[in-house]
């Protein structure tokens, strides 16, 4: 075995190289990889934590704006979410404490956008052809003065 | 360990040194790593069913699901919007979608316009139409992920709650989950450079909401539920009602339920 | 923005598997092709390999070092990139590029210095100052040149070789896996795939070496041995006879069967892909290759040493072309359908001075040249004066010189 020296030579530098090599990724590894499953179990809480939840749901402005949830309550948009033609709560509110004002879209392609009469919308669903629904020229506004947003007819 | 410092003709040094040497320092490194290794281990070691989240919501008591009435959508895209503001979507990618389609005898035309955030224009299609409808698309949350299969470093995941993740702190963006999904549903974040996708709204679950995408629905198309909850609505519809799933044949086992699906949906 | 015809799914537009994509297998195919020449003589014994044996290894090796380089310059967090390591999750076969790569490196390494070792020894006897301590540390401070040390290295190259030579086809063979195994993509999902990658693996890795080898014979100005010139056309013909097999039975099978995605694959081959596949990897990288590797192979005994080399070369140069367009085909075609198997996208086109762009693609494949001239200024590959005809192609040698 005298003249394999030189393989036990290069042996020995791999084992270095290999025990090296297992060392130092033992420190790399994330803490809290594996404990259940191949991935970093720590980020599980980062994603429950990732951001305030921005939607709240109709219930949470009912507080402040008691006459618009009334007559939404009592008319056909019961089922329409606040947050839909508004914007999400978090954009008015933060804190307990109003931040600034809720949007306000009074264009008619707002309305067109559930209302207009396209293919793939239920029979049953109420929606029109707006040129031949709409006596004025289509433009800003033009629905309002026949339905009231927050509880239009029928 | 002996060392030749000058070189000659075919100089040697007794027969075993070299093979004695490397055994000894071989051993010694062997053994100090594993010593290393064990104790590395212990420390981190923990109960596998222990909960990750605190704060009262333990993950364990949770499965949840999804079902979608493809009859009552409207094409409104009040979801598409409410997910991008609610998640920070980025402008062109989508982590839920509509798609129309309009279905004749001679054949069918889908359509997607911006995911459907705007809603969706008149439809031009030159077809003899027959049917037409609207179909919700998001990540699928499979059982059997092809995604987290793939994934090469573990930054995808399925948690005991059923919601398919990605840890954007791990993620390498290497894209192969992105081929990997038979939806469609995953992309790569142009700023993050890291693979996203719907998430449920985990943020928001784990407090006891809805998904924002469910939250503003206003046709009751999209609902969501949880399969470990007795009396719930959407474990009743799974359990009872004749549902269907996108591409069947691939056996993810996607955890988004359709009632009412068509053929022409894949 | 890229045009779709008919429906693709919103998220699905996107190319993100750019042309570092396409390089990568192109790369690691010339490294397990020039694997498998090399050993066809350190494993095989094949003779007439003999002179292009260190050759081939030494350009598998420099190939080798910068295999990694396209997949860091793709990745949307190349800092990361070594969480393959750290983390991999074992059920992704890209998981085991870490491990597979590294193995394979270390492989190579040593098969390098086993092989040079002797060269390695003389020139740390003959050289002074930092290059002898170079060589010194090179050669791991042992200098046994005796002909039992010898034999002993001959031994371990052939275990290294025999190691290698499979480990080398997983490295390219996972690749194959990747896309292969992908269900959701039916241009993709295929068993085949991965025998189709090392197939044509083997074809650009013998092919590289023809046009090496001619250009290093015309640099050292010593002829080409005509031996090994038609051992390695009848190599060439013979995986690219398979390879062409196997990519046309898959189109043909799908053909066939006419299941779901059918429709768009036809639709792809026939406008998106009608260059790339049917013009250059099918006909010119094809057909024509074929046809002149067969006239080198069948007509071997009657023809000139010009010809049957310039034949050679021709017929090489045109299958790297096939072996390019034919990743090129699989990987960006397969990302032009959308997964609503409705659409397609607009073809790709990569940028000229981006990160993943034409320019970097150039250099990624230069640059095993330039290593490899940096290799043989340290551990020269061939030895000058020394005979580098093998007995047999001695003899041969002097029946062509007495006939012509």
């Amino acid at each position: 075995m005298e003249h394999a020296r030189h393989v036990f030579r290069v042996l020995l530098v791999l084992v270095v190289a290999v025990a090296a090599f297992v060392l130092g990724r033992a420190l790399l590894v994330p803490k809290s990889y594996g404990l259940y499953g191949a991935y970093r179990a720590d980020n599980v809480g980062e994603q429950a934590r990732v951001r305030e939840p921005r939607h709240a749901g109709p219930e949470s402005c009912a507080g402040c704006h008691a006459k618009q949830a009334q007559a939404r309550a009592a008319g056909s948009h019961k089922a329409v979410s606040c947050e839909i033609c508004h914007a999400p709560l978090s954009v008015h509110v933060q804190g307990g404490a109003v931040k600034a004002k809720m949007p306000v879209d009074r264009s008619y392609q707002l309305c067109a956008r559930c209302h207009r009469k396209i293919a793939g919308r239920p029979e049953k669903f109420p929606q029109v052809v707006l040129d031949q629904h709409v006596p004025a020229a289509l433009e800003e506004g033009v629905c309002l003065p026949c339905h009231d947003p927050h509880s239009p007819k029928p | 360990m002996s060392e030749e410092t000058r070189p000659a003709e075919g100089e040697t040094a007794p027969c075993d040194a070299g093979r004695r040497d490397f055994l000894e320092q071989g051993i010694r490194l062997a053994g100090g790593a594993v010593v290393f290794l064990t104790s590395a281990r212990a420390a981190a070691s923990s109960a596998p069913s222990e909960n990750p989240l605190s704060g009262g919501y333990d993950w364990n008591e949770h499965r949840y699901a999804y079902v979608i009435d493809t009859e009552k959508c409207i094409g409104c895209g009040s979801c598409v919007r409410a997910c991008r503001a609610e998640n920070d979507v980025p402008a062109g990618f989508y982590r839920t979608w509509i798609e129309r389609y309009v279905v004749g005898p001679e054949g069918s035309f889908v359509d997607s316009p911006s995911g459907g955030i705007d809603g969706f224009p008149p439809a031009q299609t030159g077809i003899a139409a027959t049917k037409s409808f609207f179909v919700p698309k998001m990540c699928m949350h499979c059982k059997s992920t092809p995604c987290v299969q793939v994934c090469p470093v573990g930054a995808s995941y399925r948690t005991r709650d059923g919601v398919v993740m990605v840890d954007d702190k791990s993620c390498i963006g290497c894209g192969y989950c992105v081929q990997a999904c038979p939806y469609g549903s995953r992309f790569l974040n142009p700023t993050t450079h890291t693979a996203e996708k719907c998430t449920w709204c985990y943020h928001r679950i784990t407090k006891g909401l809805r998904p924002a995408c469910v939250e503003v629905c206003p046709t009751g198309t999209r609902m969501f539920g949880d399969m470990k909850k007795e009396d719930d609505p959407v474990r009743k519809i799974i359990e009872r009602e004749r549902v269907g799933i996108l591409q069947p044949h691939l056996l993810t086992e996607p955890q988004c339920f359709y009632l009412h699906l068509d053929k022409e949906v894949r | 923005m890229p045009e779709i015809t008919g429906f693709a799914f919103p998220n699905d537009i996107h190319v993100h598997w750019s042309l570092m994509i396409v390089m990568y297998p192109y790369i690691t195919g010339f490294v397990a092709g020039s694997f498998i020449v090399t050993s066809l003589y350190h494993v095989f014994g094949r003779q007439e390999f003999k002179p292009i044996a260190r050759l081939s290894l030494a350009a598998s090796f420099c190939f080798l070092l910068i295999a990694a380089l396209p997949l860091q310059l793709h990745l949307g967090h190349p800092e990361r990139g070594f969480n393959v390591m750290i983390t991999p999750n074992f059920s992704s076969a890209m998981a085991g590029f870490g491990l597979l790569y590294s193995t394979y490196l270390v492989i190579v390494a040593l098969e390098v210095w086993f092989v040079w070792r002797q060269d390695i020894i003389e020139s740390a006897r003959r050289s002074r100052g930092w290059k002898r301590t170079f060589y010194a540390v090179l050669a791991l401070g042992t200098y046994d040149t005796s002909r039992e040390a010898q034999e002993v290295d001959h031994k371990v190259i052939t275990v290294l070789a025999g190691i290698g030579l499979p480990m080398a086809c997983m490295l390219h063979g996972y690749v194959g896996f990747i896309f292969g195994a992908i269900k959701a993509n039916p241009w993709w999902s295929s068993p085949l795939m991965p025998v189709i990658f090392l197939l044509s693996a083997a074809v650009s890795g013998i092919a590289l070496l023809t046009v090496v080898y001619q250009a290093v014979s015309k640099m050292r100005r010593v002829p080409a041995e005509a031996r090994l010139v038609s051992a390695m056309a009848r190599w060439l013909w013979f995986f690219l006879i398979l390879t062409i097999t196997l990519e046309l039975l898959e189109i043909i099978m799908l053909g066939y069967e006419k299941s779901e995605p059918w429709h768009i694959i036809s639709e792809l081959l026939t406008t998106r892909l009608e260059f790339s596949f049917i013009t250059v990897q099918m006909i010119i990288g094809g057909l024509i290759p074929m046809i002149l590797l067969g006239i080198v192979v069948m007509m071997n005994a009657y023809l000139h040493e010009r010809l049957r080399n310039a034949l050679s070369v021709a017929s090489a140069l045109l299958l790297l072309l096939q072996v390019f367009s034919m990743r090129w085909n699989v990987v960006i075609g397969g990302q032009l359908l959308s997964k609503s198997l409705r659409g397609l996208r607009s073809p790709y086109t990569p940028e000229l001075f981006d990160r993943e762009g034409v320019l970097v693609a150039l250099a990624l494949f230069i640059t095993p040249f330039v290593l490899l001239w940096v290799f043989d200024r340290i551990l020269p590959i061939y030895k000058p004066g020394e005979a580098e005809r093998s007995p047999a192609g001695e003899a041969q040698a002097r029946t062509d010189a007495a006939r012509a």
